[in-house]
């Protein structure tokens, strides 16, 4: 029990309350604490107040509540400056002083007691001097509200508290008798009455920091202090006259703004009743958890009548009594799972799968939900398989034998579909091997012509597969690319690639060390450009990549276990370079999976040749049908591309949009190297430069090309 | 004034039912005495509801007064008062701009006369209930003639607690749980009738005056004292009159529940 509290009112209420409380809480443990303390109190009582009995009584037996800690519920908001509060959300009225009329020496005894440092006070300047000014004060501003006009209080603000406008006018030019002025309380001394006053704001308290101060004009004094001037004139004006004409009274949410200000809550209101307690109410008496087990009832209602048609093959009342149930309540989990089943039923397998896992959301282990999930999934796998898309098949699989890795039909759709991967990968290392099988000694620009090969065979396999994507895409591709300078690089490149096919159709055909003297040295200048640009390209190849992969539902994982470990780290390169080179910004679109896996083997140059390029000719491969080829303009002997490749072309319908942006991204130092190499190349003759000379010229079109691509990142 | 057929004796609905079997059987002492005690279960109902239901302190009047009213001129044994009190609560949401659903309001009354039972199915009995409560509705209006909007004393409250606190020391009345007293005795208020037959103002100055007196704070007195200034009219008898009845509320409370 709050001991001040009991203290006070037994100052004014005397010994009868006193006896009134010890009879009433006798049981209380509480009060039993502090009734030692409190029997001083009683001795200092006036006694000349007329106790009632029946309000003592009342005292009494509700002590418990009133003089509880925890009563004090009341959170008042900080001090509002009334000026602020937009409008008049409620009647600001005159100080009660006003119209109490209380004596002025108890009106000063008051105004010492309660002024504090910080307090923001208003006056009129009344005399000047060279060390300050002084103020007669009208009224307080912020929180505080008095009548103090004719008490003539007088407050000083002293010259070094006036913060000065220039460095060498007087500041207290600025001022004239008469002006009035808002400032900030700065010292107090109430034994000899003194006030002094600042202007400075580091003067005020925290919540009064943000009001100006300095000169005020007429209309901004204060509204009370305003209102409390037209009352005293007028001595009909009673404060219900003033407070029913002001329009803040008028506000129709006035008591809700008002116990907000106080700071007392409406939707857990205080009471004195012993049965309105709050503690007395449960939770799920009230009526929104009520509503809540209801809707969910009803809508059980409308599922389990929905089963029934079901089962009777009514399908259409079924999805009528499933809607129904769902409009009651929108998250019913048995409503959501009847209804995937009877979508997965009709075939509309999105649409089921989306039931699902919003059911799942709701209910993580709802058993039917995850089996029939399951299914969905499976038979959604089977769909892609028939098209050809195994990535996007393989992440369904996976997902539903995460969900129920009981469900044989996923073990084995996911067996098939590892196979044949498998297979497929297989066969593009053999046909790798069989190129690496020359590979004895290697000097390191042999070894980049090996990888040039390899990147160039890639591409080629690419551009095959994407030759069968549809003229349409080809057409937007191009057409999407903003600058004609683009174009003329791609054709450059085009007219280039064109030449290198020839070279890696007869590459593939076996004979490769022509094929690597002919175009040896391009390749060599263009790969040695790409080296510096080639962690970025491949960074931001790797990053979109990535996402493309995690945007065909997870499938980006291996696809088989040897696999693995190359793709962790390629894709780690990849995650990091992602968060550097995400902001390339010229998103010119490249179609030259040529550069690309340039860059990629380059960059791994480090790593053990072997497994890099069969890595890459793996992912590549894979990964390749999702690169779309905006100006393949060359034909393409498709007879030899694996249904692999073709079945990825429509992967590759769905992620134009990640292409664009990854191609864009690559072209971009693409571009300047392609300048540089085309350049070259369009030489004619440079093919036989001496070695110093191409030194030199890839030191500076590194050079060049790292200062191009910094700003750009 | 008669009202529809369906709230005659003859045609109670299952919740009214209920209701009977929640009073006492056989009340005792005389009947002035046994329709009080009624008045304040009802009351209390209408609060405890009220507040299950999320409505604010002026909505929860506005029925309290809704119902008082209703009762000035009709009997209890004649209409059904805890029907009532759900329909004048489906009234002072709408007339107060804080809408209830009638779904709610069944649903919480239920549950207050059949405690922890499960909740309502969507069956005849739940459309019957609300046609109750919606015709009921209509006869509490006419029986009002269609005067339902009042004035209340919780702004006139709020704005003398924003006077009154400039007068005294901030950390003095900082300490002392005034707002909160006034603010809770104010809503007990709406146990009784009193709510009607005293004026706002009054009940405003006397809750006020109650909890003042309550801490034993003191006030500047100057040639009128606080409560004269904010209300003209109010004179120390008045005051006393509004708090003598709200003590006999709290002493009601004791005997009925």
């Amino acid at each position: 029990m709050d001991r001040d509290l009991l203290r006070q009112s037994l100052i004014f209420h005397g010994e009868s309350l006193f006896n009134k409380l010890k009879c009433e809480q006798t049981e209380n443990p509480d009060f039993q604490e502090v009734v030692s303390d409190l029997c001083k109190a009683t001795y200092e009582s006036r006694g000349g107040e007329q106790g009632s009995s029946l309000v003592e009584q009342f005292i009494a037996r509700k002590a418990d509540i009133l003089f509880c800690p925890s009563w004090k519920t009341a959170k008042p908001q900080e001090q509002e400056h009334e000026e602020e509060e937009a409008g008049e959300p409620y009647a600001i009225m005159p100080p009660l002083e006003v119209f109490m009329e209380l004596p002025d020496e108890e009106r000063r005894a008051m105004i010492y007691r309660d002024l504090e440092k910080g307090d923001i006070v208003v006056g009129r300047i009344n005399n000047i001097r060279e060390y300050g000014f002084f103020l007669t004060l009208l009224c307080m501003a912020g929180g505080l509200k008095r009548d103090i006009e004719d008490l003539e209080l007088s407050a000083l603000c002293h010259i070094r508290e006036i913060p000065s406008t220039s460095s060498h006018d007087d500041p207290l030019s600025y001022y004239q008798i008469g002006d009035f002025i808002r400032g900030g309380v700065k010292d107090i001394d109430r034994y000899q009455e003194k006030i002094t006053v600042s202007l400075h704001q580091a003067c005020l308290s925290p919540s009064l920091e943000h009001i100006k101060l300095g000169v005020i004009t007429r209309e901004e004094l204060p509204i009370h202090y305003s209102r409390s001037v037209s009352a005293a004139s007028d001595s009909n004006e009673t404060y219900g006259c003033i407070l029913r004409r002001c329009h803040g009274y008028q506000n129709p949410s006035v008591v809700e703004f008002l116990l907000d200000k106080v700071g007392i809550s409406d939707t857990h209101p205080p009471s004195m009743m012993r049965g309105l307690q709050s503690k007395h109410f449960q939770e799920e008496d009230f009526a929104s958890a009520i509503r809540k087990k209801q809707s969910a009832s009803w809508a059980l209602k409308c599922v389990r009548a929905g089963v029934d048609h079901f089962k009777h093959g009514r399908h259409v009342e079924a999805m009528n009594e499933y809607n129904k149930a769902l409009d009651i309540d929108t998250k019913n989990v048995e409503a959501l799972v009847a209804r995937g089943a009877l979508y997965a039923n009709k075939g509309s397998i999105m649409k089921a799968i989306t039931d699902f896992e919003l059911a799942l959301e709701n209910c993580p282990d709802h058993r039917n939900a995850k089996k029939y999930l399951c299914q969905t999934l499976v038979e959604r796998g089977k769909q892609l398989e028939d098209q050809e898309k195994l990535v996007t098949a393989e992440g369904l699989y996976r997902r539903a034998l995460a969900l129920d890795d009981s469900n044989p039909e996923a073990k084995e759709a996911m067996h098939n579909i590892t196979e044949t991967i498998q297979k497929s990968i297989r066969l593009r290392e053999e046909a790798l091997a069989k190129e690496q099988v020359k590979d004895t000694s290697q000097t390191s620009a042999e070894k980049l012509r090996k990888i040039l090969k390899e990147e160039k065979r890639m591409k080629k396999k690419r551009k095959r597969s994407a030759s069968s994507s549809s003229s349409s895409s080809k057409s937007s591709s191009s057409s999407s690319s903003p600058s004609r300078r683009k174009k003329k690089k791609k054709k450059r490149r085009k007219s280039e690639r064109g030449s290198k096919r020839h070279r890696r159709r007869s590459e593939e055909g076996g004979q490769e060390d022509g094929a690597v003297g002919r175009d040896g040295d391009d390749r060599r200048i263009n790969q040695l450009y790409s080296l510096s640009a080639a962690s970025d390209e491949e960074e931001s190849d790797g990053s979109h990549r990535e996402r493309k992969r995690d945007r065909t539902e997870k499938n980006s994982q291996s696809r088989s276990p040897p696999r693995e470990e190359k793709r962790g780290r390629s894709r780690e390169r990849r995650d990091e370079s992602r968060k550097g080179t995400r902001d390339s910004d010229s998103k010119r679109r490249g179609s030259l999976e040529e550069n690309k896996t340039r860059k990629l083997s380059s960059s791994s140059a480090e790593l053990e040749y072997s497994r890099r390029s069969s890595f890459q000719s793996e992912y590549s491969g894979i990964s390749g049908s999702t690169y779309r080829h905006p100006e393949n303009r060359m034909r393409h002997d498709s007879s030899t591309r694996s249904s692999l490749d073709s079945g990825r072309n429509e992967n590759k319908d769905r992620q134009d949009g990640d292409e664009a942006e990854r191609e864009k991204a690559e072209e971009e130092g693409r571009q300047t190297q392609k300048s540089d190499s085309n350049g070259q190349s369009e030489g004619g003759s440079k093919k036989n430069l001496p070695a110093h000379l191409l030194s030199i010229f890839n030191q500076i079109a590194q050079f060049e090309k790292e200062k191009g691509l910094k700003p750009k990142k | 004034m008669e009202g529809p057929s369906c709230l005659s004796p003859a045609g109670r609905d299952g919740e009214t039912r209920a209701a009977d079997r929640r009073e006492p059987g056989g009340g005792s002492g005389t009947d002035p005495t046994r329709d009080t005690r009624t008045q304040f279960r009802v009351c209390r109902f209408i609060m405890e509801t009220g507040l299950k239901l999320g409505l604010r302190s002026v909505p929860v009047a506005t029925a309290c007064v809704l119902y008082h009213r209703f009762f000035q001129r009709a009997s209890v044994r004649v209409y059904e008062p805890y029907l009532v009190a759900m329909s004048c609560l489906y009234l002072a949401g709408k007339v107060e701009e804080q809408h209830i659903r009638t779904r709610d309001i069944i649903n919480v009354s239920h549950r207050y006369f059949n405690k922890g039972s499960a909740p309502l199915e969507c069956d005849k009995e739940f459309w019957d209930l609300r046609d109750s409560v919606v015709q009921c509705e209509l006869l509490v209006l006419r029986q009002l003639d269609f005067h339902v909007s009042f004035e209340h004393p919780h702004k006139y409250l709020l704005h003398y607690l924003l006077s009154l606190k400039s007068l005294v020391n901030r950390h003095a009345w900082s300490r002392t749980p005034v707002v909160e007293t006034s603010w809770a005795l104010l809503r007990d208020c709406y146990h009784g009738d009193m709510c009607i037959r005293h004026t706002p103002q009054h009940v405003a100055i006397a809750t006020l005056y109650l909890a003042l007196n309550s801490y034993g704070v003191e006030l500047p007195v100057g040639e009128k004292t606080w409560w004269q200034v904010l209300c003209e009219d109010v004179t120390k008898a008045d005051i006393d009159a509004v708090i003598s009845d709200l003590l006999r509320l709290y002493d009601m409370e004791a005997k009925c529940i």
